[in-house]
């Protein structure tokens, strides 16, 4: 019970909007009060006929039939609506503070997150928890509110008796589910287990079909993908055996309710005939019940997942980092410096970058070279501020660039290796650069990064959706439509992070003209895989081991050094 | 099926007769009888009811059986189907689809055959049965709760197709809201460099609660679809009840009737509404088979044995293939009346701009694709396509980003020919230039990698495809699709230090975008817009191929300065 003292994702919510909960259990007591009401009074009215009474006599029971068959499916209705309101309501809590938990590690989301679809996962978390409340808690609670009703009303006329069907409606709703949890705990973690297996075989088969396809080992590539897919079908299918077993122990637990309603009316309301008038009644009244209790065993069982899933959302944590005092963000600047820049990521990782001296002035442009893995995405890092330095500083004429992270935005553009794309119109994904943007300012962004004749074509102009039916950005649109944002956002320095990666040699000049002509003024950053366009920069530098290996203008380097002459030579195609 | 229906018709007669003790028990009751005349009926309703649950248990068991067999069936026939297919049918459908389907679908439509085999047999045989006794025990009631039956139907259908009109109505933003929340988590990082991470928390919780506006307001009209069910059963059963009191109040008939046609309508009203809950999930189930069969009915490749098996691509083989056409579904360029010939072991490039056919044309030799019209010729044998056995026997494919399996550096390495030895895999590990850094490696050979295992660099993962190629010595016919876009400049220099010795006494077809492979190649294919637009020795073409020449100049761009000087 210690983690529940804890928890921190389902406790909450349960307070939050406590009465539309209350109303939603209530509601769900009394939709089945209302059905078993309807038995109860049906099975009076025809007891009570059967003596041929006055209509007089069976009026209010005519009455009060309608009234709890009308009422039954309205209360039902109403109860369905109140528990989804209530459970999206919680949704929107849930997934905005899971957005914020993420958000304090928001430039580190991607890497910390990446095997598999860890995200998408953490989003299907919240699924669970919603059927945590609409599978689980909400039928318990309220079967638990009908034993306790059964059981005061039959207590009203012997408690024994009452007693004896509490037990039995307790069964329902403890022992069958714990049965069910203690048979099925191994089986659910290892349908899990299989269920990942299945998934890592699949995509082995579906991603790796053109090396399996030319091997003509067909039979072996069957028996390879289906082999956990087989194994996981055949435990799925344990599970069902053991629920219908589970069913039928359900069952005949209920016939012994009803069994015994029988034989208790038989003894204690055959006295006259008025009182004979009510065995129909207690009798009938035991069947509509049967649907609260039947479902409770099979939404508890699925507690294994529904309690990983809190788990892993209580597992997160939101970052926090130690910035110095933040300080408003100066309009310009004169130079950027890295003195004597080291960085691990803990003491018992390798140093990605050491020791590190470079400075760069306003209006200057200089490209980063090196192989990949060796630091380079780092240092953008740790110049923009998102890393901080194990030993030396970042600074901006003389000021701690962790000083200005709080309005970084307004010094730092940046544009990356795979620019994200949001779901939504083009002209809001432009506009995410600056939101106060106008349409126009938008459009001339769009048109200086040269993809106003391609919107001009789309059905709906900028308002169009990026993934509009049978139109997808290229690569390079995709980092034009980013290029843009960052124009409108108009920081006075600019990263770029091997944004022409991937791109073919046409596609990448054609880009990085534009990128070198719109952004002209602005000091550029530029981490880049290739030689291509860098003739265009003010400075190359090479970043090997961590540590920098050359550091000159374009020209001289082109002129003297016999490494970059390589280099050089292959890039440009003459080698 | 005919057992299932034939268990149905059974089931059926005996909740009859669980009603007709339960109601013989309450008249007995009723009747101010003792308890020991009560034991009888009680007992018989017991009985009745113990079978009725055991024949849902073995119906539950056979239709599960049923449902799994078939539903495996169609997992093993849709992989088949992919293999056939081959690649380039994975990469119309979309991977992240196919795995879903593969998954996912198979339970879905495992579902689905379950219930249709349950749920619509119990709807067809059931209420029928019962409502033939009600009848015949008192023909108003039974006519009642007949003419409810299509009433229910009819209600539910005009709900239902009223929600599913309002979802549809609003379906695009309603899908759009449903991705808005996993975007705004994939997409943090871009907005966290436009500096309103923070407030878009805010963004999320409005959306969502637009969301869920929305959704209630869907919600609200197709659970009135369930409600109507609801509604028109319990006031059927109120009505069954108040007519009842009527008919025994005017003595026309006894309690008994009455009471089994009360205990039986819940039962007569019971099948439809299992229906009716089931009714969504039976709609996936229904979607999901549907996918799978589409792919499944996909007209696979035939006549892939005409190709005689070889050993190894000679001197003198030769491949030819005249007036090549592929077009695709889509708006994609495919290949138009390409003529091509390699022979004996050659260095081929193909080049050409992004969308020009490269891909396409790699595909179609590599016989991952099927031309519409082409006369092919290998080593003097006609063959309809290169999706030949013996062909691919001798092939390997490396693409920008080979894919690397679930398992151990080694066993991807012996992906090809699972026979090779360890000493065999270390030498071609070696040749690929993998063998030092393998070393550094803690576990080395025996190093997971793929899915769930160690991440591996761009320049690595090439090197692991080569030495799988290089492991399987029958394989001397090598395709490459730009194998060294991606890899930074260092890097492909060293690949290429490694690849180009082993190019000898191979068939290399290389499509490329980078012009310094250009260099160690003996002949280089031009396309433009899915046709060949210029073939020839670089410099043969340097010198007079004005497609070339533009081509190269276009794509040198800037270094073109440099070149001129």
């Amino acid at each position: 019970m210690h983690w529940w003292k804890n928890e921190h994702w389902v406790r909450p919510d349960l307070k939050r909007y406590r009465w539309l909960l209350f109303w939603s259990l209530v509601l769900g007591v009394m939709t089945f009060v209302f059905a078993g009401a309807l038995m109860f009074t049906s099975g009076f009215l025809i007891d009570k006929s059967a003596t041929k009474p006055l209509f007089a006599a069976i009026y209010v029971t005519v009455v009060l039939t309608r009234a709890f068959g009308i009422g039954r499916p309205v209360f039902q209705y109403v109860e369905r609506l109140t528990s989804h309101n209530w459970v999206l309501r919680i949704t929107s809590h849930m997934r905005r503070k899971l957005y914020k938990v993420l958000e304090t590690d928001a430039a580190f989301v991607s890497e910390h997150h990446q095997t598999g679809d860890i995200l998408g996962l953490l989003a299907d978390d919240i699924g669970h928890i919603q059927n945590l409340y609409l599978r689980m808690i909400f039928p318990t609670v309220v079967g638990a509110g009908l034993t306790v009703i059964a059981t005061l009303l039959l207590g009203w006329f012997n408690w024994g008796f009452a007693l004896w069907i509490c037990f039995l409606l307790l069964f329902q709703i403890l022992i069958l589910p714990w049965w069910g949890l203690v048979v099925e705990r191994f089986r659910k973690a290892e349908q899990k287990q299989l269920n990942h297996d299945a998934y890592v075989s699949l995509t082995d088969s579906v991603l790796g079909l053109s090396d399996w396809v030319i091997t003509h080992r067909s039979q072996e590539f069957l028996d390879q993908s289906l082999a956990a897919p087989k194994k996981l079908a055949a435990s799925t299918a344990k599970s069902k055996r053991f629920q219908w077993g589970r069913d039928f122990v359900g069952q005949l637990l209920f016939v012994l309710i009803t069994i015994s309603m029988l034989i208790w009316t038989n003894l204690e309301w055959t006295g006259s005939q008025t009182s004979a008038n009510w065995v129909g009644a207690f009798v009938l009244v035991v069947f509509p019940l049967d649907q609260a209790f039947s479902g409770i065993a099979q939404g508890v069982g699925e507690w294994p997942t529904y309690r990983d899933a809190i788990r892993h959302l209580n597992d997160l944590h939101p970052v926090k980092r130690k910035l110095p005092k933040q300080q408003p963000v100066p309009t310009t600047f004169k130079t950027i410096q890295l003195k004597q820049v080291s960085f691990r990521y803990t003491p018992t990782d390798p140093e990605l970058i050491t020791d590190i001296d470079l400075t760069l002035h306003a209006g200057e442009k200089m490209a980063i070279l090196g192989p990949s893995g060796m630091g380079k995405t780092t240092l953008l890092q740790l110049v923009l501020g998102d890393l901080t330095p194990t030993t030396g500083q970042v600074l901006i004429d003389g000021q701690d660039v962790l000083t200005y992270q709080q309005n970084r935005t307004n010094l730092f553009a940046v544009l990356d290796q795979s620019p994200f794309l949001f779901s939504t119109s083009i002209i809001n994904n432009v506009r995410l650069g600056n939101e106060n943007a106008s349409d126009e300012e938008v459009a001339a962004a769009l048109k200086a990064v040269k993809l106003d004749k391609l919107i001009a074509q789309l059905p709906n102009g900028m308002d169009s959706s990026v993934e509009e039916a049978g139109f997808a950005f290229s690569g390079g649109e995709r980092q034009r439509l980013s290029l843009a944002r960052i124009l409108l956002q108009d920081a006075p320095i600019v990263l770029l992070d091997e944004p022409t990666v991937g791109l073919d040699p046409i596609t990448e000049q054609a880009l990085l003209d534009t990128m070198f002509s719109v952004l002209k003024g602005k000091t550029i950053l530029w981490v880049t895989h290739h030689l291509q366009g860098v003739s265009q920069t003010d400075r190359v530098v090479f970043l090997e081991d961590g540590r920098l290996t050359m550091n000159d203008t374009p020209q001289h380097l082109a002129e003297q050094n016999q490494r970059y002459q390589n280099l050089y030579a292959l890039d440009a195609g003459l080698r | 099926m005919t057992m299932l229906a034939g268990f149905a018709l059974v089931q059926a007669f005996v909740i009859l007769l669980q009603g007709k003790f339960l109601a013989e028990g309450i008249v007995h009751s009723w009747n101010r009888q003792s308890l020991a005349g009560l034991w009888m009926p009680l007992g018989l309703f017991a009985l009745a009811f113990t079978v009725r649950q055991l024949i849902v248990w073995v119906r539950n068991r056979i239709g599960a059986r049923f449902a799994m067999t078939g539903s495996a069936w169609l997992q093993e026939q849709l992989l088949k189907h992919l293999y056939a297919l081959g690649p380039a049918a994975v990469a119309k459908e979309g991977t992240g689809n196919l795995v879903t389907m593969a998954l996912d679908g198979i339970p879905e439509a495992e579902n689905y055959i379950e219930l249709i085999l349950n749920k619509i047999l119990n709807m067809s045989i059931i209420p029928w049965v019962l409502v033939a006794y009600i009848w015949y025990e008192n023909w108003l009631t039974g006519f009642t709760l007949l003419i409810m039956f299509p009433i229910i139907i009819l209600f539910m259908v005009i709900l239902g197709l009223a929600a599913r009109d309002k979802s549809e109505s609003q379906y695009a933003g309603f899908q759009k809201m449903s991705n808005h929340f996993i975007d705004s988590l994939r997409g943090l990082k871009t907005l966290q460099l436009m500096g309103i991470s923070r407030q878009y928390a805010n963004n999320v919780y409005e959306v969502s609660e637009d969301y869920r506006k929305q959704t209630m307001g869907v919600l609200r009209i197709a659970m009135l679809s369930t409600f109507a069910l609801d509604f028109f059963t319990t006031l059927s059963i109120a009505v069954v009840a108040v007519f009842l009191g009527i008919k025994l109040m005017d003595g026309s008939i006894p309690l008994y009737p009455a009471m089994v046609a009360l205990i039986l309508a819940p039962e007569y009203f019971m099948p439809i509404r299992d229906f009716g809950t089931d009714y969504h999930a039976t709609l996936n189930g229904k979607n999901a088979m549907a996918a799978i069969w589409k792919v499944i009915d996909q007209p696979l490749p035939t006549d892939t044995k005409v190709l005689p098996a070889f050993d190894g691509w000679q001197d003198q083989d030769t491949l030819s293939m005249q007036h090549l056409d592929f077009t695709y579904n889509d708006k994609r360029a495919g290949i138009h009346e390409a003529d091509l010939q390699f022979t004996g072991p050659e260095k081929v490039a193909i080049i050409g701009a992004s969308g020009s056919g490269k891909s396409t044309l790699l595909n179609l030799i590599g016989g991952f694709l099927q031309p519409q019209s082409a006369t092919i010729t290998v080593r003097g044998t006609k063959v309809p396509h290169m999706t030949q056995a013996a062909w691919q026997d001798h092939l390997s494919y490396i693409p920008q980003d080979p894919y690397l399996f679930a398992d151990t550096i080694a066993a991807n390495i012996r992906f090809y020919r699972p026979s090779a030895s360890d000493g065999e895999v270390r030498q071609a590990a070696k040749a690929a230039g993998l063998s030092r850094w393998i070393e550094t490696l803690p576990d080395g050979y025996e190093t997971r990698i793929g899915e769930g295992g160690r991440g591996i660099s761009g320049g690595q993962a090439q090197r692991i495809a080569l030495a799988r190629t290089l492991v399987d010595t029958n394989r001397s016919i090598w395709l490459f699709d730009e194998p060294t876009a991606h890899l930074d400049i260092e890097t492909e220099a060293e690949l290429k230090e490694t690849l180009v010795p082993l190019f000898k006494n191979r068939l290399v077809i290389f499509a490329t975008h980078r012009l310094h492979w250009l260099n160690q190649m003996d002949r280089v294919i031009v396309v433009d817009g899915g046709r060949i637009v210029a073939e020839g020795t670089p410099s043969e073409l340097a010198a007079h191929s004005k497609p070339y020449q533009a081509l190269v100049h276009e794509m040198r761009g800037e270094f073109n300065a440099l070149v001129e000087k």
